[in-house]
């Protein structure tokens, strides 16, 4: 009997030590001989990167490699940092057209309550998806109605929807409604935001103040309550208790917004409710680049992929316009406003790229500058001493479409770049 | 013969070669030291490409413009063969007889729509020629057609004749109309409602026009035989009838919108039962499931490069379908199935160098050679060759590059998109909204 | 006097009865419209002229000077006043009973999924009409009439306006709300328009095409097989009996007329490409795009009924290429239709088809002056011009002896601001407001 529980606890632990030993990453590994990207500072034609315990731990040209690093030959390849999509459905949506797999628009207009993080589906088939494309990290973001709820900002790599959370609340999404294409656009847009309906930004501000006011109400009354313990504790306000983060500023707000009117309205608004802000869509932004810049609201544009809104503003205003908020000192990032073609990330920027946006603030807009938005630019964003070892190792410009991934490093991880493209394709060349 | 009279023979008949289809009525102009992107054959740096009345002469370096013929300077730019979309819906007023199940009489050539803006939207993304198709709400749609983007023609001047005739047929969740929602009280759902119902349907339209046909014969002959009966019935023509039976006769090929691995091989069953060829499946987002049994049948498929995931068939889309058939020996265009898409047709090509491994010219093939064949216009179009149509786009960037963008659209020698040209005239707009209007409202 | 006497009377009593049958029994006055300036469209213009009218027709027309005053005349004072032919409006959708649905426009969005089912199951819906009479389901409202008649119009052509084969029109004088003394003609024509029957087949513009090539298809086919059944009733299968083919027979057989309602420039080539194929009387109606195939109408020579509705078709280019073209459209290009027409040397009539009462008609003309039609075709376009397509013009679309007595008087010239018609004459009656 003895004999068999020896021999059971040794297989367990040879087993424990194998599992461990994979789902451990190596202590200290060294990439040697990488084109380095850093992106903030200048780029190393050959260089060493560094990692331990999932850090950056040095980046140079010639950088000590310490013994018993593993160590990555990376010649002929290119280490950048990993990208940072500025807003996406990973993790809410599996097949967008089966609504039972859609969990990114929760009923009714007012939801600060909701938090997308609360339904983010780790194992998402999308999310590796993107992984394998040299993106690692993402805003996951609900939609719908004037008020949708907490967006999440994920590190695409983790085991539960919480290992991936990198900030659980990011961001309370709010949606102004969009420019309505109709006669006037190029057929419609995707319509992003305008959930709030036909009812122009001036009316939705007026009732955000009015419920923002709600709020400070209910916590003056709730502080009241509990100083005096006389005076009756007001009920549960949901709505109230919710919004209260925002209003204090701990949680920023993200507003979608489309045209340059709602656009400069929104900018009051945040300056009269003394928001941290940031813009979502902002597809007219370039009529009111000066306002925007004057506020140093950053600007998460929206997908390429939707038809331009507005004819007059010409069949090239959605690529135009990061360029041109850009030249006017804007911070922007992209975002791939999707989950099923989140991969996509990069082609985005290198479509304002291709229409005149300088290709290193391009690439800047998929790493540093979301970083800064989010205000994780301490973490990611760069390969610099310190932060977490997001790394990506390419054979050619990440932002192009012929670009091959090799190597995707999530706090210095070597992750397993398979997903359902290639375990497809993998069964099927068996044939 | 002397001299003289030799030189007038050659000049004349320069003349008259120079002038050949003077009725294709299409313009002349020569583009400058391109890099040009032949397709077919092989990469010209430093390239020079002359238009006469809508066909390429000459293809080389250091050519010379005849006296009126507008030059294009193309330094520092890709010059390629014009895009061709292989699936769309635009530029007509109406893609679906989505009443009845089997409607091949409804023919999307009868209602092309000139002002359809979506044809600048091509022309924006280097497209000069689509293959502008029914929906994909019935079994057996109809007859599509194909199109070049000429903006401002009309309609009858943008059709090509020359492209097979073809037959839209799909399969699938839009057909069966899963996501319709049967209203109480309303008419019961059209039939079929399930892809077993979807092949019974078609197998049985194709027994009808077997019919049909042989009735017609029966017909025919006792009219002219020697001893005609005394009473001959006249036959009704149906129209409906009559497209099935081109199929048949092969007058026409078909083009199947199909996702799932089973319903394409079982299409590719009725096929064979009935003997009608398919040009190509649409869609075909499990086309990599069965590339063996495509490329034996000589089957091609034209589809999106990422566009996956928004319904059940779509779920096993893989962004390697294309390019993985493409080296598996069938013919793989891309295309656009939308205004949106159709914009950048280069840059999902593009995404096959790394989704399947693709070099340059094979991704570019997606979108130009191989649409060019899929629809039999081979010989005029898709490839830039002395003696086809001058459809011409080109780039800022090699236009496999995700940086690229298209500069110019060229149809037949006439430019139909010049970016350079757009700038000019916002910038005269700008310039006229800012200036003082006199009197009346601001 | 003996019974045999008055045997003899029997006959005399019944020839006089006969002869007085054929006199209409109720006799209007005779007018003289005295020294008005008046205006026949055929002819010169008269500065100063006496119309007679009697039983209903034109007796005479002249200089004041020349023509002679019945003794039973009563006499219209008409100096100051001009005298035009009653306008005629060869298309409209005027006092049908039923509160049709308006024709739906080709580019318009397609009926989504929930309409279709909506539709199939609301009301029955069908294609077809083509034995519908619109003469049947007439109304006529004396307030329409007054509106009609305030603005010129003393005759219109009534068409119904539901479905693909929309019926057979009647041409109606505007002289009061019976309809049976209204007609002038019936059926004027078969009408046809490129809508969809939503709810059912077809439900696409392409399926209406192929419906109406069918339907045609099949008339002739029916002909042929009933043709075919008349010579061999003993020994044939008897074909089945169909209304809708045999009311499209006498339209392909005869040749009688058929409208088509192009709505835009691609519909009139579509209906083009019908006509010819199967040899078709046609004519086409609304063609407010018919500038853009100047070129191809000139080889057709069809009759083209204007209308003097200028909204831009849906799908028109020039609405969807921002704000600022498509008020140049409204304001400017589609008004200009007509006279680029005339530009253009084809010739046509104008129509009130889609418009909500006659005075916008007005408008919509002086507009269409304004935008280079020269008034005199304006004036013809509106009186011989229809009267020519729809076969009337033994009988009306201008002043002269012998056709029927529809005249206006105005107080200032047609289709200036400020003028107002002062007397109508439908049918020789003067009409009282």
């Amino acid at each position: 009997m003895r004999k068999r529980i020896t021999l059971f606890l040794l297989v367990a632990g040879l087993t424990a030590g194998l599992i461990f030993a994979q789902a451990k990453p190596a202590k200290v590994i060294a990439i040697k001989g990488a084109r380095i990207v850093p992106v903030v500072g200048d780029d190393i034609e050959t260089g060493t990167i560094i990692i331990k315990d999932g850090k950056i731990e040095a980046v140079g040209r010639d950088v000590a490699i310490p013994a018993g690093a593993e160590v990555v030959e990376a010649k002929g390849l290119t280490a950048y940092p990993g990208m940072i999509d500025g807003y996406s459905l990973l993790g809410l949506q599996e097949i967008s057209g089966v609504n039972e797999t859609v969990d990114n628009r929760e009923t009714g207009r007012i939801n600060p309550q909701v938090r997308a993080i609360e339904a983010l589906r780790s194992d998402s088939m999308h999310i590796p998806i993107s992984l394998a494309n040299g993106i690692t990290a993402a805003l996951v973001a609900p939609s719908g109605g004037l008020i949708s709820g907490q967006s999440t900002l994920i590190k695409l790599y983790g085991w539960t929807n919480r290992e991936m959370a990198i900030k659980a609340s990011a961001a309370m999404q709010i949606e102004f409604p969009a420019i309505r294409g109709g006669r006037g656009g190029f057929g419609g847009g995707m319509g992003r935001g305008g959930g709030a309906g036909a009812a122009d930004a001036t009316r939705l501000i007026a009732e955000l103040k009015e419920l923002f006011n709600k709020a400070r109400s209910y916590e003056k009354r709730k502080a009241f309550a509990a100083k005096t313990q006389t005076v009756g504790l007001p009920g549960l306000d949901e709505t109230s208790e919710f919004l209260l983060p925002v209003i204090k500023g701990d949680l920023p707000v993200m507003i979608s917004v489309h045209s340059d009117r709602d656009i400069k309205a929104a900018l009051a608004f945040v300056k009269d409710e003394n928001l941290k802000a940031m813009f979502y869509g902002v597809e007219q932004g370039w009529k009111v680049a000066d306002e925007l810049k004057k506020s140093s609201i950053p600007v998460i544009i929206g997908s390429t992929y939707d038809m331009p809104p507005v004819w007059e503003d010409g069949y090239d205003q959605l690529y135009l316009n990061p360029v041109l908020l850009n030249k006017a000192g804007v911070k922007i990032a992209f975002s791939s406003s999707s989950a099923s073609v989140a991969w996509n990330l990069p082609y985005h920027a290198a479509k304002a790229a291709a229409f005149g946006l300088d290709k290193r603030e391009a690439l800047k807009a998929v790493t540093i500058y979301p970083a800064e938005i989010f205000g994780v630019d301490k973490m990611m964003g760069s390969i610099e001493r310190g932060k977490a070892a997001n790394i990506v190792l390419s054979d050619g410009d990440i932002l192009e479409t012929r670009t091959n991934i090799k190597k995707v490093y999530v706090d210095g991880r070597d992750c397993d770049l398979s997903n359902k493209y290639t375990e497809l394709l993998e069964k099927y060349k068996k044939k | 013969m002397n001299a003289r009279l030799k030189r007038l023979w050659i000049a004349a008949l320069i003349l008259a070669v120079a002038s050949l289809p003077a009725f294709s009525a299409g313009g002349s102009l020569l583009i400058k030291n391109g890099t040009l992107l032949t397709v077919t054959k092989g990469v010209i740096a430093k390239g020079d490409i002359l238009v006469l009345d809508g066909i390429i002469r000459q293809i080389g370096m250091n050519i010379q413009a005849p006296p009126g013929v507008q030059v294009i300077d193309a330094t520092g730019k890709y010059v390629i063969p014009g895009i061709i979309d292989s699936h769309t819906h635009i530029a007509l007023n109406g893609t679906n007889e989505g009443s009845e199940a089997i409607t091949p009489e409804a023919d999307v050539g009868t209602v092309v729509n000139a002002d359809d803006t979506a044809i600048l939207t091509a022309l924006g993304g280097g497209v000069t020629m689509v293959h502008t198709m029914h929906g994909s709400a019935n079994p057996i749609g109809g007859p599509n057609v194909v199109l070049k983007m000429k903006w401002g023609k009309p309609s009858e001047d943008m059709i090509v004749n020359e492209a097979l005739r073809t037959l839209k047929f799909a399969l699938g969740e839009n057909v069966k109309q899963s996501s319709r929602t049967i209203l109480p009280g309303g008419p019961p759902p059209r039939y079929p409602q399930t892809r077993m119902g979807t092949n019974a349907i078609i197998r049985r339209e194709m027994l009808k026009a077997r019919v049909y046909m042989e009735e017609w014969d029966r017909y025919n002959k006792l009219k002219t035989s020697k001893t005609p009966p005394k009473i001959l019935v006249p036959l009704r023509k149906d129209l409906r009838m009559e497209v099935l039976a081109d199929l048949l006769r092969g007058k026409m090929v078909a083009r199947c919108h199909d996702y799932q691995a089973t319903e394409a091989l079982e299409f590719m069953g009725l096929a064979k039962e009935f003997g009608f060829k398919i040009q190509a499946l649409e869609h075909a987002w499990e086309a990599y499931k069965i590339a063996d049994e495509l490329a034996a049948a000589k089957i091609g498929i034209s589809v999106f490069a990422d566009s996956w995931a928004y319904k059940m068939e779509a779920a096993e889309g893989i962004a390697y379908d294309a390019g993985y058939c493409a080296k598996k020996g069938v013919l793989v265009s891309i295309n656009s199935d939308s205004a949106e898409r159709i914009r950048r047709l280069f840059n999902d090509a593009g995404k096959t160098m790394k989704f399947g491994g693709l070099n340059e010219t094979e991704a570019l093939s997606l979108v130009t050679i191989n649409p060019a064949i899929q629809l039999g216009v081979d010989k005029i179009v898709g490839s830039l060759e002395v003696g086809k149509q001058g459809d011409i786009a080109i780039f800022n960037e090699h236009p496999m590059s995700a940086y690229t963008r298209c500069d110019m659209t060229i149809i037949e020698g006439d430019v139909y998109f010049d970016r350079a040209q757009y700038l000019k005239e916002r910038e005269e707009a700008a310039k006229q909204a800012q200036a003082p209007k006199k009197g009346g409202r601001p | 006097m003996r019974v045999r006497q008055w045997a003899y009377l029997v006959p005399v009593f019944l020839i006089i009865f006969a002869l007085s049958w054929s006199a209409p029994l109720d006799v209007g006055p005779t007018y003289a419209v005295r020294n008005a300036k008046i205006v026949p469209v055929t002819g010169p213009v008269i500065d100063k002229g006496t119309l007679i009218i009697r039983d209903g027709l034109i007796e005479a027309i002249g200089a004041a000077d020349k023509v002679v005053i019945p003794d039973d005349a009563e006499i219209i004072e008409a100096e100051g006043l001009i005298a035009y032919p009653g306008l005629i409006s060869a298309h409209t959708n005027l006092f049908l009973e039923e509160a049709a649905a308006p024709a739906r426009a080709a580019g318009e969005a397609a009926p989504s999924p929930a309409e279709l089912m909506a539709g199939a199951a609301a009301q029955p819906q069908s294609p077809q009409y083509a034995e519908l009479f619109a003469f049947k389901n007439l109304k006529p409202r004396k307030s329409t009439l007054d509106g009609l008649l305030r603005a010129g119009f003393t005759t219109v052509l009534v068409a119904p306006n539901r479905g693909i084969f929309q019926g057979q029109s009647v041409i109606v004088n505007l002289n009061g709300e019976e309809p049976g003394p209204m007609v002038v003609k019936n059926p004027a024509a078969l009408h046809i328009n490129f809508t969809t029957n939503r709810g059912g087949y077809p439900s696409s513009l392409m399926g209406t095409i192929a419906y109406i090539r069918q339907s045609f298809l099949d008339a002739d086919h029916y002909a042929a097989v009933q043709a075919l059944y008349a010579k061999n009733l003993k020994g044939m299968i008897r074909p089945e009996f169909d209304p809708f083919l045999e009311a499209l027979g006498p339209y392909l057989k005869d040749r009688k007329p058929v409208v088509f309602q192009c709505n835009n420039y691609e519909e009139i080539k579509r209906a083009l490409k019908i006509i010819e194929e199967f040899k078709l009387n046609a004519l086409l109606t609304h063609v407010n795009e018919a500038w853009r195939d100047a070129d191809i109408l000139k080889k057709s020579a069809l009759p083209l009924l204007v209308t003097l509705d200028f909204r831009p078709p849906n799908g028109s280019k020039y609405v969807s290429q921002g704000e600022d073209l498509r008020k140049k459209a409204e304001a400017e290009i589609y008004p200009a239709n007509a006279a680029n027409l005339a530009k253009a040397g084809l010739k046509f009539a104008l129509t009130t088809f889609g418009l909500n009462d006659a005075a916008t008609a007005i408008k919509n003309v002086q507009a269409a002056i304004k935008a280079g039609l020269p008034k005199d075709e304006a004036l013809k376009a509106l009186t011989i011009q229809p009267a020519l397509f729809l076969g009337l013009a033994q009988q009306l679309g201008s002043l002269e002896t012998g056709k029927i007595a529809n005249i206006i008087l105005t107080k200032g010239e047609l289709f200036e601001d400020k003028t107002q018609v002062d007397k109508v004459f439908v049918d020789g009656v003067l009409w009282k407001f």
